[in-house]
């Protein structure tokens, strides 16, 4: 009896380990719950250098995605054209000095709080970013609200943008997600407020949470009705959530994608050449665009005394990079190859391709007249000293060495320099550096001028050490041509001289242009690129 | 007994404070400026200041001090218990720890269960099995298993049981599921360690004269390897869990960052990277209080699990 009883329980202790097995299983298995209202995107890191979330002040591209379906803006951009079209405002006019632009806006608009959209209320966005921008003037949306003054509200419906001086980029400005406008009470609050993700927008979704370095989640704005022309979709978004996660590493993220756990894979660099391959394989489409502004650019360090001083060892450097090897071995066979120092989608590109073949043997009778001879290890010397350039960076890329081996090759030694962030900030401010890249997007040329104009740009010991100072003069003269007329001709002709000269005098080299791609589930329809390489939700349909 | 608690404590306290006195010199004599880090998380740039409004700033945020004050006032603050403001975050630093370290915690207390339980289930299969050449096999894995990268291991185990079979999620916060990856790849090291150990501690007690007396007492297998066996040799791992709470630390790190989680790990690093020494100091503080506190447990239950060290110190 006592054994038959043992025996007897055995089973049902096995059965009560393997229910519990089989109950953690199933809890597990379940991949995060997907149903046909909701899409989810995984992006690379999040910015932990500047955590924000207000559109006036925020550069970081996956935000601006984000933002682009929270809060909208006067304008919109035509992502095929790049004209600027109607949006929250119906119609405008410019007056003919380029010194004040009259918006109707629509009637039917309110923001997700409820509250109307109204000519009060872009008069209290614009006055708001221009107090922040007086306040602090390196905040990254004062370049586009350059030369705003004031703004009278003429009627409920109308307003009247007046500048103190001529601004080409402003009306391409207000199609930005930096000058979007918020609702008046996210104005009363304080910018910190308003970066940790405290802002009401009119647009198709709402931004329910955002977690630093986690995610982020938006929801449907019921009765959305009023999206630009660029979108297809007349009402409310298909989908009813987004939810957004940031996955740094790489693998990671990619076999979540291809696990079907992720919708879009969103990352900052473009794909490698083996994960294309294996999504193609997969039948997952890749879509591509080209980010308006500047291409990738290496821009050197003119000081005195350093060796890129010398305008001859700059062209040098500009003939010494194969830029077409770049575009193949780094990224892919069909893989751009940068044309200009601006990237093709930007307005008024103009192509430098004959000047930026690659030419190693030009290179080297350059050096050579530079005074700069062979020496028996391959790299150049003069006066013994070896033609060493340092070039600072955060992190290397299989890209950066490739650069470094095509100037090796022309007996140039170029030193990558990892730095931490902090020691960044600091080297590039302080001019130790002989090269070093950055850059920004923005579908107006007006952009440069936040890189390479010292009276414009962020970081202005950058832009100073790129020019040799009288070229600096003629940079200047031809960026003011092109922010104080309002003629397209005449910008084109400014803006293509800007870029012959930039090439000429070896103030920037471009590397790549920049690509970036977002692989796209095929349970996902209707992702579409906005002018700045943005996306659209409120056109995606998900079908699982 | 009193006595020795109050002078563990003492000593705690010491190295404590060792602790946040060498992190705090180290990121001081790191290259680098931390008012243009400050400035550039409030979205001002350095280089668009001229050097009179530096010089204001500077002395807005202390920095115009000299390394041995801002040491004290950080130090002051600190035993106050006001741990400072993020240099770069825009928040307190007690509220960015607070967020952060549930998530680390769990991760960690977990972790160091599994390798616990792990390690001495281990050992004990490797001691049970009779079969040579299997044994051989078992004897020799716990070596593998902390020379592995961890961040391998935590890539592996993505790739088997979230891509493959589908089992856990491969990344994120939300509940227990999400925890039992990392918290098993990080417990691998730890568990193959205590295996190691015990293995060996095993080996050296069952050649010990007093096994013999324990057989001819006529106990059983099972018996003899519970009380007399286990009992002796699980002294070192006790050592060891103490030590390898530094190690639990250091490994969040990787693994937050493969399985995407926002803990104190990934906290810590970058917070390094920018130089926000108030976040490092508190993080720094934080981790090296657990260290001291597990020891000092661990050095009180010594003398509960084996009588000859309460004896020796009585005597002493």
């Amino acid at each position: 009896m006592k054994r038959g009883s043992t025996i007897g329980r055995l089973p049902s202790v096995a059965m009560a380990f393997a229910c519990a097995a089989g109950l953690l299983l199933a809890a597990c298995s379940g991949q995060p719950d997907a149903d046909d209202k909701t899409l989810r995107i995984a992006f690379g890191s999040d910015n932990t250098t500047f955590v924000s979330l207000d559109p006036f002040q925020v550069w970081w591209i996956e935000h601006r995605i984000v933002l682009r379906n929270v809060a909208e803006s006067l304008t919109d951009q035509d992502p095929t054209t790049g004209e600027i079209i109607p949006w929250l405002a119906r119609s405008w006019e410019v007056e003919p000095d380029g010194l004040a632009y009259t918006f109707a806006l629509r009637d039917d608009v309110t923001f997700s709080n409820g509250t109307p959209f109204d000519a009060a209320a872009v008069k209290t966005a614009f006055d708001a970013n221009k107090a922040l921008a007086a306040r602090n003037p390196s905040v990254f949306g004062a370049t586009y609200l350059a030369g705003y003054e004031r703004s009278e509200v003429i009627d409920d419906h109308t307003i009247r943008i007046v500048l103190s001086q001529p601004n080409a980029g402003f009306l391409q400005a207000t199609s930005t997600t930096n000058l979007s406008i918020l609702a008046p009470e996210s104005y009363a609050l304080s910018p910190e407020e308003r970066s940790r993700g405290r802002i009401i927008g009119t647009g198709p979704f709402i931004l329910e949470s955002y977690t630093p370095e986690v995610g982020l989640r938006l929801v449907r704005r019921v009765g959305y009705a009023w999206p630009s022309g660029a979108v297809r979709n007349p009402g409310e978004a298909l989908i009813e959530r987004v939810e957004v996660s940031y996955i740094p590493e790489e693998t990671v993220r990619n076999g979540k994608f291809l696990q079907g756990a992720v919708d879009i894979a969103w990352p900052r660099a473009p794909f490698p050449d083996a994960d294309l391959r294996l999504f193609k394989a997969r039948g997952i489409a890749i879509h591509s665009r080209s980010l308006p502004g500047p291409a990738l650019n290496l821009f050197p360090n003119t000081r005195k005394g350093k060796i890129l001083a010398d305008r001859t060892v700059r062209q040098a450097l500009q003939k010494a990079i194969d830029r077409t090897s770049y575009a193949a071995t780094v990224y892919d066979a069909d893989f751009p190859v940068v044309e200009s120092v601006l990237d093709t989608t930007t307005p008024y590109f103009k192509t430098q391709k004959a000047k930026l073949a690659y030419d190693p043997e030009g290179a080297a009778r350059l050096l050579d007249a530079a005074g700069w001879k062979p020496g028996k290890d391959g790299y150049r010397y003069r006066d013994g000293k070896r033609l060493t350039l340092v070039r600072n960076l955060l992190t290397e890329t299989a890209g950066d060495v490739l650069v470094q081996d095509q100037f090796r090759k022309v007996g140039i030694d170029v030193q990558l320099r990892m730095l931490v962030a902090g020691e960044y900030a600091a080297a590039s401010a302080a001019g130790n550096y002989d090269l070093v890249a950055t850059y920004m997007t923005r579908g107006d040329p007006v952009i440069l001028q936040a890189i390479l104009d010292p009276r414009y740009s962020r970081g202005s010991a950058l832009a100073t050490n790129a020019y040799e100072p009288g070229t600096l003069a003629r940079a200047q003269a031809l960026f003011d041509t092109g922010l104080v007329t309002t003629d397209p001709a005449v910008r084109a002709r400014a803006y293509g001289d800007l870029q012959d000269l930039l090439i000429d005098e070896g103030v920037a080299f471009p590397i790549y242009e920049r690509i970036w791609q977002a692989a796209v589930s095929d349970k996902v329809r209707g992702f579409t690129w906005t002018a700045e390489g943005f996306a659209a939700f409120n056109d995606i349909e998900v079908r699982r | 007994m009193t006595r020795y608690v109050a002078f563990r404590i003492a000593q705690a306290v010491l190295v404590l404070w060792g602790a946040y006195t060498i992190t705090y010199f180290i990121l001081y004599l790191l290259p680098g400026d931390p008012l243009s880090l400050i400035l550039t998380a409030a979205g001002v740039e350095v280089d668009s200041l001229s050097l009179e409004e530096l010089a204001r700033a500077r002395a807005h945020y202390g920095l115009d001090r000299g390394i041995f004050e801002q040491y004290l006032a950080l130090l002051g603050d600190f035993l106050r218990g006001d741990f400072g403001h993020s240099l770069t975050r825009n928040a307190p630093v007690s509220e960015l720890i607070a967020e952060r370290l549930p998530s680390t915690l769990s991760l960690a207390g977990l972790a160091v269960l599994l390798s616990v339980v792990g390690g001495i289930g281990f050992a004990y299969l490797a001691a049970l099995v009779r079969w040579r050449p299997l044994k051989v096999v078992l004897n020799r894995l716990p070596s593998i298993g902390f020379s592995v990268p961890v961040f391998w291991m935590g890539l592996l185990f993505i790739q088997i049981f979230a891509f493959g079979l589908g089992w856990f999620p491969a990344t994120g916060n939300d509940g227990f599921e999400s925890l039992v990856l990392p918290a098993v790849t990080l417990a691998i090291p730890s568990a193959a360690v205590y295996a190691q150990v015990l293995i060996r501690s095993f080996g050296d007690v069952w050649r010990e004269p007093h096994i013999v007396t324990a057989f001819a007492k006529g106990l059983t297998t099972a018996q003899v390897q519970a009380r007399h066996v286990f009992r002796n040799a699980a002294l070192p791992v006790l050592t060891l869990v103490g030590l390898q709470i530094g190690n639990t630390v250091s490994g969040a790190v990787l693994v937050e960052t493969v399985f995407a989680r926002a803990g104190v790990g990934r906290l810590a690093q970058e917070a390094v990277l920018r130089q926000d020494i108030p976040v490092v100091l508190a993080i720094v503080a934080l981790s090296a209080g657990a260290f001291v506190v597990v020891n000092l447990i661990v050095d009180l239950l010594y003398p509960a699990l084996d009588p000859r060290i309460a004896r020796a110190r009585s005597i002493a």
